[in-house]
C-alpha cells in the first residue's frame, strides 16, 4: 500500500468554532492505482491533498505513507516523502516573478544540494535545464521558458504547474482539479496527459475532478467525499445515477469554503 | 556576461574601492587586542546601571524634558505644516476640477510652487543641523531643541498633508463647486473631512519621530536625554549611560503603545464618525460624555501648557531674552553666505568623505540584515504545528531561540540611536569616518533586518507551501520562493535607506564620525556662520541630488 489511511479526521479552528473538514476517512490506495475523486466545493478534497502530500497533520486517525505513520517521520523522513509525491494546486501556487523554466526547475529541489541550489539560479546544470525543456516540451510551452510565470494565461500557469510536477517525477502524483480553469478540450488533454504518464510510467495518481465524464473514462478507481467523509469508492463501471444524485444533493451544511480554510493557515506557526 | 555588465560591475568595483579609500576603512584596527579591550572594559563598565536617588531624579527630569520637546515639537510643526500644506496643494491651486484652465499658470501656480520648495528645504536639512543652528541662535536647553523639532518636521508633515489633500476624492468636490460654494468652503467641507483621518494616523506617527530625535538632539546641547548621555559618556559614566538608554527605550516602547491606542480610539472614530455621533444622540449618557469631553479638554490643555513650559517657553524667556530679536540677529551674521573659493574648496574630502559613509554604512548594514533577518523571519525558522512529522522539544526550543535572539539583536541595533553608536566605536576605533561608517552601519542593519525580515514573512504563501509540498529545504525555499518574491520591495527598501543614510551621514561628524558634520561642528564653533550657511546650502544640494538617484534606482529595481 502506497497510503492507508485509518479513519483519519482534520478539523480547523476558525475563530472559536472548529470546522471538520473531513471526518472518518479510511482508504487505502495501492501503488500504481489511479483514482479520481469527486465531490462538491467545500466535500473536503483540498484539505485531503494537504494531508496526503504531507503539509497538513491529521487531526484524527492515522495516516501512512508507504508503511512509514506520517507524523513520527523526522525532517529528512518528511522531505524525503515530501520529494515523492508531486501535487498539482488548484491555484498552481508557481512563483510569480520567476520564468517558466526556473518555475519547472524548482521541481528538481528536493534532489539538489544546496551549493546546486546556489547555482542553479545563476546557471543550472546542464542535465537539469535539459529535462525542464523536456518536461515543458511534453506540456506544450516549450515556446514560452522565457516567459515570467505571472505573464502567463491561466490554462498556461496550469500546464506550467503539470511540468513542474514532470521535472520532479515523484512516485505519486496528486492532482487538485487541475481541469477546472482550462476550457473542456483543454481539460481533456490534461487529464489523458496526466493519465497517460501515470500509467505508462506505473505512478500512483489521485485526482480530483469536476466532470464525471473526465473520471469515469481515464479512472479505474472512483472516490467520492460528501461533507468530509467517504460517500462511496467503488470500480469505475459501478459509477451511477444515484451514487451521483447523493453525492451532489444540496443540503446546504458544507464544511466551509476552500479558501476559509486556507486563508486561516497563513502564517500560523508552530511559535 | 553582456558588455553592459561588465561595464557596470567595473565601474561598482571603482565605486567601492573609491568609498573604500575615502571611508578610511581600516579592518584590521578592529583585530587589535587593543580594541577588544576598549570595547570589554566599555561593556563590563556598562554594568551595574547607575541607579542612585540623585542620578535618578536627574533621568527623570532628562526624560520629562524630552517628551515636552516631543510634544511641543510636534504641536508647533503642525500649526506651520499646515498652511504651508494647504498651499503646496496642486489640486487647490493649479490643476483639477477647482481650476478654471487660465488660472494654471497665475498666482495660485506660483504660491503653491514656493511652498513646495520651502518645506523641501525644511525637509531636506537634518534635525540635528536644526538643532545646532538654534544652539547657537538662542542658547543650550531644551528650547532649541523644540524649535528646531518644529521646523524639520513641519517639512515633513506639510509634504504629507498636501499628498493627503491631493489624494481626497474629487467628486464631492466637483458637486460643492456645482452649488457655487467658494474655494474656502469646498476645503472646508470637501477636502478636510476626507482627510481628517489621515491627517491624525499622520501626525501620530511624525510624534513618534520627534520623540526619537527629541532625545537625540541633545547631543547638540539641546537639552533632554541626549545631552545627559553625551555628558556621562564624557565623564566615563558608562554605568548613567546604561541607565538613560534603557529610560529612552522605556520612552519608545511607551510612546508606541499610547500612539497605538490613540490610532485605533480616534482615527479610526473619525473613519466612521457618522454612527458614533448617531449613537451618541440616543444616549441617555449624553450630559456625563459631555461634562467627561469638557474634563478631557482640560486635562489635554495643561498637559500642553505644561510641556511647552518643560520645554523652555517660559513667559521671560520669549518676552525679556527677546527670542525674535536672538533669532533675526542670527540669520542676520549668517549672511552673505561665504562663497571664497579656499572655503569652498576645501570641502571637497569632507564631502566625498559623506557620500562614502553612507555607501559604505549602508552596505554594511545590508550584509549584517541579511544574515540576521534569515533567522528572524518566522515563516523561515519554525516549522507550523500542524505539519506532520515529529516535533521535538529540543528542536523546537532551538528554533525558538534562534527566532528570540535574533529579533532582539535587531532590535538593540535598531533602538539605539545612530549618534550614541558613533560613541561607542570612537571607544573602539576613534574618531573618523571610520567609526562613522560602522556606527551607521550598525543601526542600518537593525533598521533593515527588521524590513527584510517582515517583507519574508509577508510573501504570498502558496508558492511557498507548494515548493515545501516537493521536498525543499528552508534554504531553497527562501532562494527560490520567498527571494524571488520579495526582490523588488527588499531592493527599493534599502534605496530609501540609503537616501536617509545619506543625510545623516552629514551629521555623525557632530560627534566624531567624519564627514561633513565635522567641518559644520567646527565652524558653529569657531563662529563662522557665513560659511554655516553655505554648508546647508551643499547639503541641500546633495540631498536632492540623492532624492533624484534614489528615484532612478528605485524604478530600476521594482
Amino acid at each position: 500500500m502506497i497510503y492507508s489511511l485509518q479513519s483519519v479526521g482534520r478539523f480547523f479552528q476558525q475563530r472559536r468554532e472548529q470546522v471538520q473538514a473531513l471526518k472518518g476517512v479510511t482508504l487505502q490506495i495501492r501503488p500504481g492505482e489511479q483514482v479520481a475523486l469527486l465531490g462538491q466545493s467545500g466535500a473536503g478534497k483540498t484539505t485531503l491533498f494537504r494531508l496526503l502530500n504531507g503539509t497538513l497533520r491529521p487531526t484524527a486517525g492515522s495516516l501512512f505513507f508507504d508503511g512509514h505513520d506520517t507524523v513520527s517521520l523526522n525532517g529528512s523522513g518528511l522531505r524525503a516523502m515530501r520529494r515523492r509525491v508531486g501535487t498539482i494546486y488548484q491555484q498552481h501556487n508557481l512563483v510569480p516573478s520567476l520564468t517558466a523554466l526556473e518555475n519547472t526547475l524548482c521541481g528538481a529541489l528536493g534532489r539538489m544540494s544546496l551549493l546546486g541550489t546556489l547555482r542553479g539560479m545563476l546557471q543550472p546544470a546542464k542535465a537539469d535545464s535539459e529535462l525542464a525543456l523536456h518536461a515543458l516540451e511534453l506540456v506544450g510551452l516549450a515556446d514560452k521558458r522565457t516567459a515570467r510565470a505571472d505573464e502567463l494565461s491561466g490554462g498556461q500557469q496550469q500546464r506550467l504547474a503539470a511540468a513542474r510536477v514532470l521535472m520532479q517525477s515523484p512516485d505519486v502524483i496528486l492532482a487538485d482539479e487541475p481541469t477546472a480553469s482550462l476550457d473542456p478540450e483543454l481539460a481533456e488533454t490534461m487529464t489523458s496527459l496526466l493519465a497517460g504518464l501515470a500509467r505508462d510510467s506505473r505512478k500512483t495518481l489521485i485526482m480530483a475532478v469536476h466532470k464525471v465524464d473526465l473520471a469515469t473514462r481515464y479512472f479505474a478507481r472512483v472516490v467520492g467525499l460528501r461533507a468530509g467523509g467517504v460517500a462511496f469508492d467503488v470500480p469505475q463501471s459501478e459509477v451511477q445515477g444515484d451514487l451521483l444524485n447523493n453525492l451532489y444533493a444540496r443540503d446546504g451544511k458544507s464544511p466551509g469554503d476552500r479558501d476559509g480554510d486556507y486563508s486561516q493557515y497563513k502564517f500560523r506557526c508552530a511559535r | 556576461m553582456t558588455f553592459r555588465g561588465i561595464l557596470s560591475a567595473v565601474a561598482g568595483f571603482a565605486l567601492l574601492v573609491f568609498c573604500w579609500r575615502f571611508a578610511e576603512i581600516h579592518p584590521g584596527v578592529l583585530l587589535r587586542p587593543a580594541t577588544a579591550a576598549a570595547l570589554w572594559s566599555f561593556v563590563r563598565r556598562l554594568f551595574p546601571p547607575d541607579l542612585a536617588p540623585e542620578f535618578l531624579r536627574t533621568v527623570m527630569r532628562a526624560a520629562a524634558q524630552t517628551m515636552a520637546t516631543a510634544l511641543a515639537g510636534t504641536l508647533l510643526s503642525l500649526t506651520i505644516a499646515l498652511p504651508l500644506g494647504v498651499l503646496a496643494t496642486g489640486t487647490l491651486w493649479n490643476r483639477g476640477v477647482l481650476v478654471a484652465a487660465g488660472d494654471r499658470f497665475g498666482v495660485g501656480w506660483m504660491a503653491s510652487r514656493l511652498a513646495r520648495t520651502i518645506l523641501g528645504f525644511l525637509r531636506a536639512v537634518p534635525d540635528l543641523l536644526w538643532a545646532l543652528l538654534f544652539v547657537a541662535a538662542v542658547g543650550l536647553g531644551s528650547l532649541a531643541g523644540t524649535l528646531a523639532l518644529a521646523v524639520a518636521y513641519s517639512g515633513v508633515l506639510g509634504r504629507v498633508y498636501a499628498d493627503v489633500f491631493e489624494h481626497v476624492d474629487t467628486q464631492p468636490l466637483e458637486a460643492l463647486q456645482s452649488t457655487g460654494a467658494t474655494r474656502m468652503q469646498i476645503f472646508l467641507r470637501g477636502v478636510w473631512p476626507q482627510a481628517l483621518p489621515h491627517l491624525m494616523a499622520y501626525t501620530l506617527y511624525s510624534f513618534e519621530c520627534c520623540v526619537r530625535a527629541a532625545a537625540v538632539l541633545g547631543f547638540v546641547g539641546a537639552g533632554g536625554i541626549g545631552y545627559e548621555i553625551s555628558i556621562s559618556m564624557r565623564l566615563f559614566e558608562y554605568g548613567q549611560v546604561l541607565t538613560l538608554l534603557l529610560v529612552f527605550l522605556v520612552l519608545l516602547t511607551l510612546t508606541d503603545a499610547a500612539s497605538r491606542y490613540l490610532r485605533d480610539r480616534f482615527v479610526s472614530r473619525a473613519t466612521s464618525a457618522r454612527e458614533t455621533r448617531a449613537e451618541g444622540s440616543s444616549s441617555r449618557w449624553l450630559l456625563t460624555s459631555k461634562s467627561r469631553r469638557l474634563v478631557g479638554w482640560t486635562a489635554v490643555l495643561s498637559f500642553t501648557v505644561a510641556s511647552f513650559a518643560l520645554a523652555g517657553f517660559a513667559p521671560e524667556t520669549l518676552l525679556q531674552a527677546g527670542i525674535a530679536g536672538r533669532l533675526s540677529g542670527f540669520v542676520r551674521r549668517m549672511f552673505p553666505l561665504d562663497l571664497s573659493w579656499a572655503f569652498v574648496s576645501s570641502l571637497g574630502t569632507a564631502l566625498l568623505q559623506t557620500i562614502a559613509i553612507s555607501l559604505i554604512g549602508t552596505l554594511i548594514g545590508m550584509a549584517f540584515a541579511v544574515v540576521l533577518a534569515v533567522p528572524a523571519t518566522s515563516t523561515l525558522t519554525f516549522v507550523r504545528s500542524d505539519s506532520p512529522g515529529k516535533h521535538g522539544v529540543t528542536d523546537r526550543a532551538l528554533r525558538w531561540l534562534r527566532f528570540w535572539s535574533a529579533r532582539l539583536v535587531l532590535n538593540i541595533l535598531r533602538s539605539i540611536p545612530e549618534l550614541v553608536w558613533v560613541l561607542i566605536c570612537i571607544l573602539a576605533v576613534g574618531i573618523g569616518p571610520f567609526a562613522g561608517t560602522i556606527a551607521l552601519g550598525l543601526h542600518t542593519a537593525g533598521v533593515l533586518g527588521k524590513l527584510y525580515a517582515e517583507t519574508m514573512e509577508e510573501v504570498p504563501h502558496r508558492p511557498v507551501e507548494a515548493l515545501r509540498s516537493l521536498g525543499a529545504s528552508p534554504m531553497q525555499v527562501l532562494l527560490w520562493a520567498i527571494w524571488p518574491q520579495a526582490r523588488p520591495l527588499l531592493s527599493s527598501y534599502t534605496v530609501l535607506r540609503w537616501e536617509t543614510n545619506l543625510r545623516a551621514s552629514t551629521i555623525l561628524g557632530l560627534v566624531g564620525g567624519g564627514g561633513l558634520g565635522q567641518v559644520i561642528y567646527n565652524n558653529v564653533q569657531l563662529g563662522f556662520y557665513p560659511r554655516l550657511t553655505t554648508l546647508i546650502l551643499i547639503i541641500y544640494a546633495l540631498v536632492l541630488a540623492s532624492d533624484w538617484i534614489g528615484e532612478r534606482l528605485r524604478l530600476h529595481v521594482a
